[in-house]
C-alpha cells in the first residue's frame, strides 16, 4: 500500500513537473549514466589484456580503459575541446556534430509534429529519401538556368521547396489512408519506408543515374547550388545557415503549436480524439494535414541531407529518419526539446568517432555508452507517459457519477436532490 | 444511550493556502450509520481521511472508544478497527474474491510458509453469510457487477475487523437497485453492532439510510441533526447556507418556430444494431423537451447524431427548417448548437488542458477566440475567467488543469461553456450529474432563463425531478422509440416508470403532440 502510494505519488511528481525541473532531471539522467557506464568501462578494461604503461591506475588497481578519457573525448572531443586554450569555434569535430545535430532536428521535428497529433510517424527515413532525390533531380534540372550567388540564393529556396513538397506528398499517403481507409499508420509508414527505397533505388540506378559513376548517385550539384559553408571549411559539409534555419522551423513549429487554431487542434486530437470531435475539429483533415506536415518536415531533412552534407543523392541514405523517432521521444515531442535532443545526438554520433581514434575502446562498447545514455535520459520521459496513463483512468471512477463499469448495465442516478 | 464510539475534537486540516477543515467536532455513536453530507469541496472526505490516518491533522484530536488515538498510516487506523471503503475500488481484478478479501491477512500453515487456500474460503463464506452478503467468494472479482465488488470491499473491511466503516461516496457507481441493496446492508451492518460513517452529497441518501445527518460547509461543522427530525429543505438551507428552491419554479413557455426537428430517424450503434428507430419529435423556441427512460434505450445515439457525432442510417434532422442530417460537427457548431455531453471526461474536456484552453473548446474556430487561424489567448482567458466566476468553479483560477478539477466542478465549467455560447439551440444531457445542491439549483434557474430567452432546449437526463420539473414536453424512449410524449406536469411517477419499462399505462395519459408546429400550446 504504502509502496504503491509512493510509485503513485512519484509519476504524479512527474507528470507534473515545470519544464525547468524536466531538464534538470535530464541532466541528472545524463549523470546517472555516466556511472553506470563507467563501471562498465571498468570492468571490460579489468576483462582485456593491455600493457601495464597503456592502462590507467585507479585506487592501486590497473584498468585498460580509462572512463574519464572516454567521456572526455566523446563530449569534449564532439565539440573540438572548449576547455582548451585556442579553441577554434570552427573546428572540424564541432562541425560534425552540427551537421548531425542540423538533420536530426529535422526528422526529429517530423516525427514529433505527428506524436503531437497522436499519430506515430515511423515513416519519416522514407520522406527524407523521397525528398532528397527529390531536390537533388529538381535541382540539377534547375542549375543550368541560372548560376553565382543569384544562383544559391533562388536554388536553396527552391531545393527546400521541392523536398518538402515531395516528402509532404509521400507523408500525405499514410495520413490519407489511415483518415478515410482507417490504416494503422504504423504499418502503413513502415511499408512505405520500403517502397521509397526501391523505388530511389531503381531511380537512381537508371534515369538519374550519374553515367560516369560505378556507385548508384545523381551527378553533382554544382557548387553554387550548396548550402554555403561560410564560416566553416566546406570540406566538413556543414552550414550555419542550415542550422539558424532549423532554429527558425522550430520556432514556427512552436508557434504553430502554441498559437494557432491547427496547433490547437492538433494537441486535442493527440490528447483526446473523441474531445477534439466534440470540439468540432475534422479528424480526418488533422490527420492528413498534420502528416504531410511531417512528411514535408522528413522532405527537409533530405532537402538539407543533399544540398549540405553530400552535394548529390546516393542510395543508403544514413538513418536519420530512425534516429528521428528517438529524438522526437527524448524532447518529449516539444519543438524546443527536440532541438535540444537533437544536439545530444550530434555529440554522441560524432562524439564516437573521436572516443574510437583516442583510445582502444571497441565500437560496441562505445554503442553500449551512448544507448545508456538515450536510454537514461528517455526514461524519465517515458515514465511521465507511462505516469499520465496510470494516473489518468483512475481519476474518473473517483468522481461522482461517471459510468458503472457493471458491464452495460443501465445506470440510473438516484439522487432527490433535484 | 450516548456510547461514542469516534470523537473527532477541534480538527482542523490546512494545506497550502486552503483550510479544508476548521476546527471540526464530530460524535458518532455506535451502532449507527450517520451522514456526513456537504457540497462537493465542503471538506467531508478531508476530515475522513483524518480519521483513517492518511492525513495528519494540523491541530485537534482523534478519539476512539474514550481513548485518545494518533494514526500515522491507515494500517495503523485498520489496526485500531477504522475501515474505509473508497470510491474507487482498491481490488485486483484477476483475483478471486476470497484471494482478494484475505490479501495482506492470508491465514497460513505449515509454520506460516503456505496460504490455507480452505480456511481463507471458509472464513469468507462465514463473514458473508454473518451479514447476509450473498457472494461466491470463488468468483473472479472482474467477473462481478460493480455492486458486488463493493460488497467485497465491505467484507474485505469487516475481515481485517473493522468496527467503524466509512464510505466515501458509496452510490456514485451504483444503480439505484444496487443503491437500495447498499442500504439494507448498511442497515445490517449496524445491527450487528457496526458503526457506519457515510459521506455524501446527495439528500435524498443522507435522509433515508442514516440516523443523525452532519453537515460541512466549507470546512466547517454548521449542525448535525437526527434524520427523523429534520427536512430536506433544512439540510439543504444548512449545506448552502442559504434557501434553496428544491423544486424550480417554471414560468409557462411561449414557444416560437421549431428549431429543431426530428423526422423518423433511425440510427444503428457501432456494432450495427438498430439503436434508434423512427423517432420524430420537434423542439421549438422558447421550450424544454425532455427525454425521460433508462440510460441505454437510444438515448445517447440520439444525441450523438443530432448533436453531429455519429452518422444516420435513415430519416432526416431540421434545423431552424434547414436540413442538418449530414452536416459536419463544427457546421452545427457554427450554427448555434450547444452540446453538455454525458461523458464529460472523453469528451467534454481535455483532461490535460488548463481551464484556458478547454473554455474554447468548439469556439476555437471563431471570433473572438480565433483571428485569422491566431489564437487570441488574452480573450480565451477572459472567458475562462468569467465562467470560473459566474459558475463559481473551485478552484477559481483559469490555469488549472482539468483532470484536477472534481468532478462536479468539471461539470459546472463545461454548463458554463456551453450556456454562454449563446446558442440557438441546447442539447443538455445530464446537466447536473454530480454536482452539488448550491449549484443544481443554479443550472436550473439558469436553462430556464435560456429558455425564457428564446432558445430552443432538447434535455436527457435519469434525474426524474429533473427531467419532469423543468421540461414543456416529455419523450418517453425505450429500445430506441418514443413510446409517448406526455405533459410532464400531469403524469404520475407511476405511468412515468410504468411507459420506462416499455409498457403501456391505461388510456388517461396526458398526451402531446410530438411535433407540434409554430407556436401552438403543448
Amino acid at each position: 500500500m504504502s509502496l504503491r502510494d509512493r510509485v503513485r505519488a512519484v509519476l504524479g511528481r512527474l507528470v507534473a513537473a515545470s519544464p525547468t525541473e524536466r531538464v534538470l532531471i535530464s541532466l541528472a539522467s545524463l549523470v546517472m549514466a555516466i556511472l553506470v557506464g563507467t563501471v562498465i568501462i571498468l570492468v571490460a578494461g579489468r576483462a582485456t589484456t593491455c600493457g601495464a604503461e597503456s592502462a590507467s591506475y585507479y585506487f592501486g588497481v590497473g584498468f585498460c580503459y580509462d572512463p574519464i578519457v572516454v567521456y572526455d573525448r566523446l563530449f569534449l572531443g564532439a565539440l573540438g575541446d572548449p576547455l582548451s586554450a585556442g579553441w577554434d569555434p570552427f573546428n572540424r569535430q564541432l562541425a560534425i556534430t552540427l551537421r548531425e545535430t542540423t538533420v536530426l532536428l529535422f526528422t526529429g521535428l517530423s516525427v514529433a509534429i505527428a506524436f503531437r497529433a497522436g499519430i506515430f510517424n515511423i515513416g519519416t527515413q522514407g520522406q527524407m529519401v523521397v525528398g532528397a532525390l527529390a531536390t537533388a533531380v529538381a535541382v540539377l534540372w534547375a542549375s543550368p538556368l541560372v548560376s553565382g550567388a543569384v544562383g544559391t540564393v533562388l536554388l536553396i529556396p527552391f531545393g527546400i521547396l521541392v523536398g518538402s513538397l515531395f516528402g509532404g506528398l509521400y507523408g500525405a499517403i499514410p495520413g490519407a489512408l489511415k483518415a478515410y481507409a482507417d490504416a494503422n499508420e504504423v504499418i502503413t509508414t513502415i511499408m512505405l519506408n520500403f517502397v521509397a527505397t526501391s523505388i530511389v533505388l531503381y531511380l537512381v540506378s537508371g534515369v538519374f543515374k550519374d553515367p560516369e559513376s560505378f556507385a548508384n548517385q545523381t551527378e553533382s550539384l554544382p557548387e553554387f547550388a550548396l548550402f554555403p559553408s561560410l564560416l566553416y571549411d566546406s570540406a566538413y559539409g556543414f552550414s550555419i545557415l542550415a542550422l539558424l534555419f532549423g532554429l527558425v522551423a522550430i520556432g514556427v513549429l512552436y508557434y504553430v503549436l502554441e498559437q494557432t487554431t491547427f496547433g490547437y487542434n492538433v494537441r486535442t486530437s493527440g490528447l483526446q480524439p473523441r474531445a477534439a470531435e466534440y470540439g468540432g475539429v475534422d479528424a480526418k483533415r488533422i490527420v492528413v494535414a498534420t502528416m504531410s506536415l511531417s512528411g514535408a518536415l522528413g522532405g527537409i531533412a533530405g532537402a538539407v541531407y543533399v544540398m549540405m552534407v553530400l552535394g548529390k543523392f546516393q542510395t543508403g541514405v544514413p538513418a536519420y529518419g530512425f534516429d528521428g523517432i528517438t529524438v522526437a521521444i527524448l524532447g518529449g515531442s516539444n519543438p524546443i526539446g527536440v532541438g535540444l535532443a537533437a544536439f545530444l545526438f550530434g555529440v554522441l554520433k560524432s562524439g564516437t568517432t573521436v572516443v574510437q581514434f583516442a583510445t582502444d575502446v571497441p565500437r560496441q562498447l562505445i554503442g553500449v555508452l551512448r544507448g545508456l545514455i538515450i536510454l537514461f535520459v528517455a526514461m524519465p520521459e517515458f515514465f511521465r507517459l507511462l505516469g499520465r496513463r496510470t494516473m489518468g483512468p483512475s481519476r474518473p471512477k473517483n468522481e461522482g457519477g461517471a459510468t458503472a463499469t457493471d458491464g452495460g448495465e443501465s445506470e440510473t442516478e438516484v439522487s432527490t436532490d433535484g | 444511550m450516548s456510547d461514542p464510539v469516534v470523537e473527532l475534537r477541534g480538527i482542523t486540516k490546512r494545506f497550502p493556502g486552503v483550510l479544508a477543515n476548521d476546527e471540526v467536532d464530530l460524535t458518532v455513536e455506535r451502532g449507527t450509520v450517520h451522514a456526513l453530507l456537504g457540497e462537493n469541496g465542503a471538506g467531508k472526505t478531508t476530515l475522513m481521511n483524518v480519521l483513517y490516518g492518511l492525513y495528519e491533522p494540523t491541530a485537534g484530536q482523534v478519539v476512539l472508544d474514550g481513548e485518545p488515538r494518533e494514526f500515522g498510516s491507515p494500517r495503523d487506523a485498520i489496526d485500531a478497527g477504522v475501515g474505509m471503503i473508497h470510491q474507487h475500488f482498491m481490488l485486483s481484478d484477476p483475483m478471486t474474491i476470497t484471494e482478494n478479501i484475505t490479501l495482506g491477512n492470508e491465514p497460513t500453515k505449515f509454520g506460516g510458509l503456505v496460504i490455507d487456500r480452505d480456511r481463507a474460503r471458509e472464513e469468507v463464506v462465514a463473514l458473508s453469510d454473518r451479514y447476509g452478503f450473498d457472494v461466491d467468494p470463488d468468483a473472479r472479482v472482474e467477473d462481478v457487477s460493480v455492486g458486488v465488488q463493493q460488497r467485497v470491499e465491505i467484507l474485505k473491511t469487516l475481515y481485517r475487523g473493522a468496527e467503524v466503516l466509512i464510505f466515501d461516496e458509496p452510490t456514485a457507481v451504483l444503480t439505484p437497485q444496487e443503491a437500495e441493496d447498499l442500504f439494507a446492508v448498511m442497515d445490517e451492518l449496524t445491527d450487528q453492532g457496526k458503526t457506519i460513517i457515510f459521506i455524501t452529497h446527495k439528500l435524498g441518501e443522507a435522509m433515508a439510510s442514516a440516523d443523525e445527518i452532519t453537515v460541512l460547509r466549507d470546512g466547517e461543522n454548521v449542525g448535525t441533526v437526527a434524520a427523523g427530525e429534520t427536512t430536506r429543505d433544512q439540510l439543504a438551507e444548512l449545506m448552502v447556507g442559504r434557501e434553496v428552491l428544491l423544486d424550480v419554479e417554471k414560468v409557462p413557455s411561449t414557444p416560437g418556430d421549431v428549431v429543431l426537428e426530428v423526422t423518423d430517424l433511425g440510427i444503428e450503434d457501432n456494432r450495427g444494431v438498430r439503436a434508434v428507430d423512427g423517432v420524430s419529435f420537434s423542439v421549438r423556441e422558447g421550450e424544454v423537451f425532455g427525454i425521460a427512460g433508462v440510460d441505454g434505450n437510444g438515448q445517447s445515439e440520439l444525441v450523438s447524431a443530432i448533436t453531429g457525432m455519429h452518422t444516420v442510417a435513415d430519416g432526416s434532422v431540421r434545423f431552424r427548417g434547414e436540413e442538418f442530417t449530414d452536416r459536419s460537427r463544427r457546421e452545427r457548431i457554427d450554427a448555434g448548437l450547444s452540446y453538455i455531453p454525458s461523458d464529460r471526461q472523453e469528451e467534454g474536456l481535455v483532461m490535460r488542458f488548463d481551464l484556458v484552453e478547454n473554455g474554447m473548446l468548439g469556439s476555437q474556430h471563431s471570433e473572438p477566440f480565433a483571428r485569422g487561424g491566431r489564437i487570441d489567448w488574452g480573450a480565451a482567458t477572459d472567458h475562462a475567467e468569467s465562467i470560473v466566476e459566474e459558475y463559481d468553479v473551485r478552484p477559481p483560477t483559469a490555469d488549472t488543469v482539468a483532470k484536477s478539477l472534481s468532478g462536479g466542478n468539471q461539470q459546472k465549467f463545461i454548463v458554463g461553456r456551453e450556456f454562454s455560447r449563446d446558442p440557438a439551440l441546447l442539447v443538455a444531457t445530464h446537466p447536473t450529474r454530480g454536482v452539488d445542491v448550491g449549484s443544481n439549483e443554479f443550472i436550473h434557474e439558469r436553462l430556464l432563463e435560456l429558455r425564457s430567452a428564446g432558445v430552443a432546449v432538447l434535455l436527457i437526463s435519469s434525474k426524474l425531478e429533473e427531467v419532469t420539473g423543468l421540461s414543456d414536453r416529455l419523450g418517453v424512449m425505450h429500445e430506441g422509440e418514443i413510446v409517448a410524449t406526455v405533459d410532464p406536469d400531469r403524469i404520475t411517477e407511476e405511468q412515468l416508470g410504468l411507459l420506462m419499462a416499455g409498457e403501456q399505462p391505461g388510456t388517461d395519459l396526458p398526451r402531446v403532440e410530438p411535433t407540434p408546429t409554430v407556436g401552438e400550446q403543448p
